[in-house]
């Protein structure tokens, strides 16, 4: 196999709340791991033969990488911001591919027939226009002046509210939301899907928040992302092809999809395909 | 619901009208299997963006774009359904005739068995003739209509004589079963697993 | 009523869904079961020590059993669902309740292997699941021949509410539910009753209603 991008890339594998002794035995990219606390209680991250792998602790998660990181992992500078609550989401395993899990994350359309009567409902269906770019400083796929109508914007909240988000890719199988924050107007909460490769067909997926939200309990706002996530779960696993077509006629895209499109092409110029279909099959 | 044809999986769904379409199960949008979508009206929707297919297999709703009129260009590729007493028949092709008539008969349900076609003759211990196997098990006859799916895998479907009664029906599907785990063992025995 | 709940657990959605069916309101108090594993603390230890959720009170009453809480809330609530006005339903809601644990044996323990990671020989967890799914699709023909679409009689009792979340969630552990027509026309039918909610991986049967019109009024 010729060396793909993606291997110099940081992954998330496992929490660092979970972290112990005995160790999670995973996979990134294809290659078992051994992640665990080491004697002196920093996180370690081994192959099977006992290579130690770089390992970097941030947003609740261990991070580690099969090749060698040309940059630290992405900042979130909005998750060091004080007032905040961390949320670990935990592990759902999905068996479908990394990318196509993260753009998933991306789009907004699938709302009223995926998460009906949560984050979306008929007849509120219509995307409106909003703003794409690859910003070439970072390198990052942004999505902005996205919004969209939301049933129920909180728990609490009666009748619905057009919801405002704003969607960031810094690396290929990772995506930070920016979403409407009731409480603090102004400000935005955090909600992020970290997804780790275990094969170009399966993978991890660990989401993760940082709210402000004094007010739910901790158990609840865990239990609504996971609600989220497994909802889109079984869409996932239904997708054909399993990997994601960076072939532009595989697939018909709309206005609504641009955020996707922008994806695709910051993907395929980056060799970032693991997980992908190049050609038609 | 799926189902299999030569030409691949399939959507077959039921318009109000009662009309029977058979779908490539693939949404042309975001490769969704459109079996897990939904029917209203003479329209099959996809679960994961909406988006409406009709009879014909052109896209008439993009629920993102409500004002758009879908392009020709999306379809879905369609193949020829026949709805034939009890029975629904699918064409790979263009049909030369109607699916064949089993007069007599009634449909007592359909099953999947994980064998091929040669071990379920083998188990009934007959051949198909006219298109069906013949299978009888202590006092109860039944006939079966045999779709392969896979040189493993065999999609059979249960005539029995349309004159029975709920309690000859019953015990026609349980002489199925019978048939099936009869059918399985030997798939199973003639592959050395 | 008290129920401690896991909104991803099929057992705790049975609950909240025969409760809802029955038009009763459970007080609901969120178990955080993953990641936290709050179901094997010492609080929820002392009152279930077997350490399953979900856990069910109604003053001096717990229960630990899903099954349990399905026939309690009938009883209190909607008779007509414990299906035993004759000896011949009653028979088959004992039969299919008993039945149910059967599913959350094996296609239970298959998703949470393949979903949340949970230990499992999952072959072994799948075969028992198709075991159990063709039984079911064996029974539920037999019931359509008899004309009743429901597994114990003509209309939903509590082993339908007990059997439905772990087989309409089979494919979550990768066991694919294609193969069974009769399944699927009964689940079907459970999802259009009055009343029905979902959980997540089961979802909203959107036939049930009308298209939206151009205007984005109701058509």
């Amino acid at each position: 196999m010729t060396r793909n991008a993606m291997m110099d890339e940081w992954y998330p594998v496992g929490l660092v709340s979970q972290l112990d002794a005995h160790g999670r035995s995973t996979a990134l990219m294809g290659e078992p791991i051994e992640v665990k606390r080491g004697d002196d209680g920093t996180a370690t991250v081994a192959r099977s033969d006992g290579r130690h792998l770089p390992v970097c602790i941030r947003y609740g998660h261990v991070w580690s990488s099969l090749g060698d990181p040309q940059k630290p992992l992405f900042a979130i500078p909005e998750a060091d911001q004080p007032g905040r609550r961390l949320v670990d989401v935990g592990v759902v395993r999905v068996r479908c591919s990394p990318l196509r899990a993260v753009e998933n994350f991306l789009d907004i359309a699938h709302f009223p027939f995926v998460h009906t009567d949560i984050l979306g409902s008929e007849p509120h269906t219509e995307v409106q226009n909003y703003k794409v770019e690859i910003r070439e400083d970072e390198d990052e796929v942004w999505a902005t002046q996205v919004r969209f109508y939301q049933p129920q914007a909180a728990k609490s909240a009666e009748g619905g509210i057009t919801t405002e988000y704003m969607y960031r890719v810094p690396a290929p199988t990772c995506s930070i939301l920016y979403k409407t924050c009731p409480p603090r107007p102004g400000e935005w909460d955090v909600i992020t899907l970290f997804v780790q490769p275990l094969a170009e067909d399966l993978c991890d997926v660990w989401p993760w928040m940082a709210l402000f939200d004094d007010e739910t309990p901790m158990t609840d706002l865990i239990h609504f992302q996971q609600t989220i996530f497994v909802q889109d779960r079984s869409i996932l696993e239904n997708q054909i092809p399993g990997l994601l077509p960076l072939d532009p006629g595989m697939e018909i895209p709309t206005r609504a999809d641009l955020t996707s499109v922008a994806y695709r092409r910051w993907l395929k110029r980056h060799g970032y395909t693991y997980g992908a279909q190049l050609v038609a099959q | 619901m799926p189902a299999q044809s030569p030409a691949g999986r399939v959507a077959l769904w039921r318009g109000r009208s009662g009309r029977v379409s058979a779908f490539a199960d693939r949404c042309p949008h975001r490769g969704m299997r459109l079996s897990h979508g939904f029917v209203r009206g003479e329209t099959l929707s996809c679960i994961y963006h909406g988006w409406g297919y009709a009879q014909a297999g052109n896209c008439v709703r993009i629920p993102a774009h409500p004002a758009l009129t879908p392009p020709e260009t999306v379809r879905v590729a369609t193949q020829h359904v026949e709805d034939g007493g009890g029975i629904i028949w699918i064409s790979a092709g263009e049909p030369t005739g109607g699916p064949p008539r089993f007069e007599g008969l009634a449909p007592v349900r359909s099953m999947t068995v994980e064998a091929g076609i040669v071990a379920l003759e083998e188990a009934t211990g007959t051949s198909i003739a006219g298109g069906l196997l013949d299978y009888t098990n202590a006092d109860t006859s039944v006939r079966l209509l045999l779709a392969p799916e896979s040189p493993a895998r065999t999609l059979m479907h249960v005539l029995i004589d349309e004159d029975s009664n709920p309690d000859e029906r019953i015990t026609a599907s349980r002489a199925a079963e019978a048939l099936r785990r009869a059918a399985e063992h030997i798939e199973r025995g003639g592959t050395g697993r | 009523m008290k129920l401690y709940d896991y909104v991803l657990s099929p057992s705790c959605y049975k609950v909240r869904l025969m409760a809802a069916l029955a038009g009763v309101k459970l007080d609901i108090w969120p178990v955080d079961f993953h990641p936290g594993a709050e179901h094997r603390g010492p609080e929820l230890m002392a009152l279930n020590p077997a350490g399953s959720i979900p856990i069910f009170e109604d003053g001096d009453l717990v229960l630990t059993e899903s099954s349990a809480m399905l026939v309690y809330l009938a009883a209190k609530a909607a008779q007509q669902w414990l299906g035993n006005d004759t000896a011949m339903p009653a028979a088959r809601v004992q039969q299919w309740l008993s039945f149910s644990h059967r599913l959350t044996a094996s296609l239970g323990a298959a998703r949470l292997h393949e979903m949340l990671l949970r230990p499992g020989n999952i072959d072994a967890l799948r075969g028992q699941g198709t075991v159990a799914l063709r039984e079911l699709e064996a029974g539920l023909i037999e019931q359509r021949i008899r004309g009743q679409n429901f597994l114990a009689s003509d209309r939903p009792t509590v082993a339908d509410i007990a059997c439905f979340p772990y087989v309409a969630l089979a494919p979550d552990g990768g066991v694919s539910l294609d193969p069974y027509p009769a399944i699927r026309l009964w689940s079907r039918a459970v999802r259009s009753l009055d009343g029905f909610i979902e959980m997540p991986g089961i979802h909203r049967l959107h036939e049930l209603k009308p298209e939206p019109g151009p205007e984005g009024g109701e058509a």
